[in-house]
């Protein structure tokens, strides 16, 4: 066999092996993930030729079931089709499941099956394994936020989703990340700041749902009207970026919640006992 | 050789977790070209003080130094090598894989040396982790922990789950590094196993060092069961008074006898009384080492 040669400790080598390590499992979501857009967008055609009788369907409806699924333009507009059928559920909802399971590991779960120990007895501090192993957790949802949106950026045309512009697929697809980010950097952080990996996939499928609820209710209860300025289901979704393109609301507010959330977890990770 | 020279200095440690007190007030310097035997039973303190050496635990009081800083400077833990009790390693990794990460995280280590450790303890670098048998996953915790030759080498129980040839092994590569002028803290359940190799010994109990000594020192005083066999019938009161003999029993014409630190006295009081055999039951440390682990306040 052989080894590295160098004088020095290289950065990135935490995540560089966590990639590594994750490249099978991270292709097949990514076909996962494509094969799900792509049958979602092959079938935009046939909705939208009976999109008459939707459209009277859906005028039947309340006002705030539409909302709930960011189809307030109705559900036979492209944009309004994308988003109920594949941006307000399905499509955040598989990358908060791997979001949040590879959270979950980067600290608390390496921590739980003994293997976190024996990496920081090499020179390497715990402020590195933590920021890049969250990093590696980032990236890793970031092609899979990207897998998602470059099936409807390169199909558009078969797919009869011209009108929506590259910029606001892109902006869905910033969007939905960062959506996504949130609760994989709160399942990060809990997990870093030694909740065990039961607690840290617990707070952040925790807060998903309990966000959700709140977003979801808002549309018919007063009381959570006034609370979903919280919900980081509202800022992606109220408006969506598929009709309103690059919103304000969609790209900072998350920022607040994640840098916050790793910095806490990392510092308290690195002054912590290890379990 | 002068204190100043201790690699290892763990002054007045403590460590609590909530109400329960691991490691109390703990001093322990290990010199260089010295390997300590950390002995002690089940949650004694050992993986606790070794924990917080490593920088895992954070000590409620007193200092874990190590080469004159802490393991929390990496550039003296770059220097130290590791072997924790319950290796568990990344079981998808192959062994060579993982190694190799290692050694890149230490700044690259010559191939040469990975070679040599794993033919030596005959471990496959090929074989995933997850594979391995627990005394192979051993083998490769052991080669990760000796590969860049470090000045301090901290081992808890690194023998476990090897089978005798290999422990010797293991421990040949200790003496290796020891007289490399390394600073070696070695915890073990087994007690032959620190006496071959410990300089000195420390036992710990309850979160406290209770003794230590050099192993020189500690058989000196260890105590002696011997077995003697007279030609006649044991006269009654023989062994009374005797200094050093803490107990005796007789059965006939045969005594049994345990004494503590020298014979001579016993030996001068038996002469005229025709001992036809002498049988030393000398069971080493292993006495002290278990007065110490029973006795209420630690001593005998």
């Amino acid at each position: 066999m052989s080894t590295a040669t160098g004088s020095s400790a290289r950065r990135g080598g935490v995540l560089r092996q966590m990639l590594a390590e994750r490249v099978r499992t991270l292709l097949w979501w990514s076909v996962a993930i494509a094969a799900l857009a792509a049958v979602v967008g092959a079938s935009y055609p046939a909705v939208r030729s009976v999109g008459g009788q939707i459209d009277q369907l859906m005028r039947r409806l309340p006002e705030g079931v539409l909302e709930l699924m960011a189809a307030s333009g109705g559900l036979v507009s492209p944009a309004g089709y994308l988003n109920s059928r594949f941006y307000s559920g399905l499509f955040p909802v598989l990358l908060l499941v791997f979001g949040i399971m590879v959270a979950a590991w980067t600290i608390a779960g390496a921590e739980r099956e003994g293997t976190l120990e024996p990496l920081l007895a090499n020179p390497v501090s715990r402020t590195r394994v933590a920021l890049e192993r969250y990093a590696g957790a980032i990236v890793m949802v970031a092609v899979l936020a990207g897998v998602g949106t470059a099936v409807f950026v390169l199909l558009r045309g078969p797919f009869e989703l011209t009108e929506l512009s590259l910029g606001r697929l892109a902006a869905a697809g910033v969007g939905v990340f960062l959506l996504v980010s949130v609760f994989t950097s709160l399942t990060f952080a809990a997990g870093a700041a030694g909740a065990g990996k039961g607690g840290a996939i617990a707070a952040g499928a925790g807060t998903a749902a309990v966000t959700y609820l709140v977003f979801a209710l808002s549309a018919f209860v007063p009381f959570f009207r006034n609370l979903r300025w919280l919900s980081p289901w509202y800022w992606f979704l109220s408006p969506s970026p598929l009709t309103d393109g690059w919103t304000a609301q969609a790209l900072w507010p998350p920022l607040v919640v994640i840098v916050p959330a790793v910095v806490v977890g990392t510092i308290w990770f690195a002054r912590r006992d290890l379990r | 050789m002068a204190d100043d020279a201790a690699l290892i200095d763990i002054t007045g440690l403590t460590k609590r977790f909530g109400t329960l007190t691991a490691v109390d007030s703990l001093d322990l310097q290990v010199r260089a070209g010295e390997i300590y035997g950390l002995l002690g039973p089940n949650g004694a303190g050992k993986s606790t003080t070794i924990r917080t050496l490593m920088g895992f635990l954070r000590p409620t009081g007193g200092r874990a130094g190590l080469l004159g800083g802490t393991a929390d400077d990496l550039t003296i833990r770059a220097r130290v090598g590791y072997v924790g009790g319950d290796v568990v390693l990344d079981r998808g990794l192959r062994a060579g894989d993982l190694l190799r990460w290692y050694a890149g995280l230490r700044g690259g280590i010559d191939p040469a040396r990975v070679d040599r450790l794993c033919a030596l303890l005959s471990l496959d670098p090929t074989r995933r982790i997850g594979e391995l048998s627990s005394g192979n996953r051993q083998k490769v915790a052991i080669v990760q922990a000796f590969m860049h030759e470090p000045g301090v080498l901290v081992l808890d129980e690194p023998t476990a789950g090897l089978d005798p040839l290999l422990q010797r092994g293991v421990l040949r590569l200790v003496r290796e590094r020891r007289d490399a002028g390394a600073a070696v803290l070695f915890s073990s359940h087994l007690l032959p196993e620190v006496e071959d190799v410990a300089d000195r010994v420390g036992i710990l109990r309850a979160g406290r060092l209770v003794r230590e000594d050099t192993i020189a020192n500690l058989r000196e005083i260890a105590r002696h069961r011997l077995e003697l066999r007279f030609a006649t019938e044991v006269p009654s009161g023989l062994f009374d008074a005797i200094p050093g003999v803490t107990s005796a029993e007789t059965d006939g014409r045969t005594a049994r006898v345990v004494v503590d630190g020298s014979v001579a006295d016993l030996m001068r009081r038996v002469a005229g009384y025709g001992v036809d055999r002498i049988v030393s039951r000398d069971e080493d440390l292993e006495d002290i080492f278990f007065a110490y682990y029973q006795d209420e306040d630690g001593g005998r």
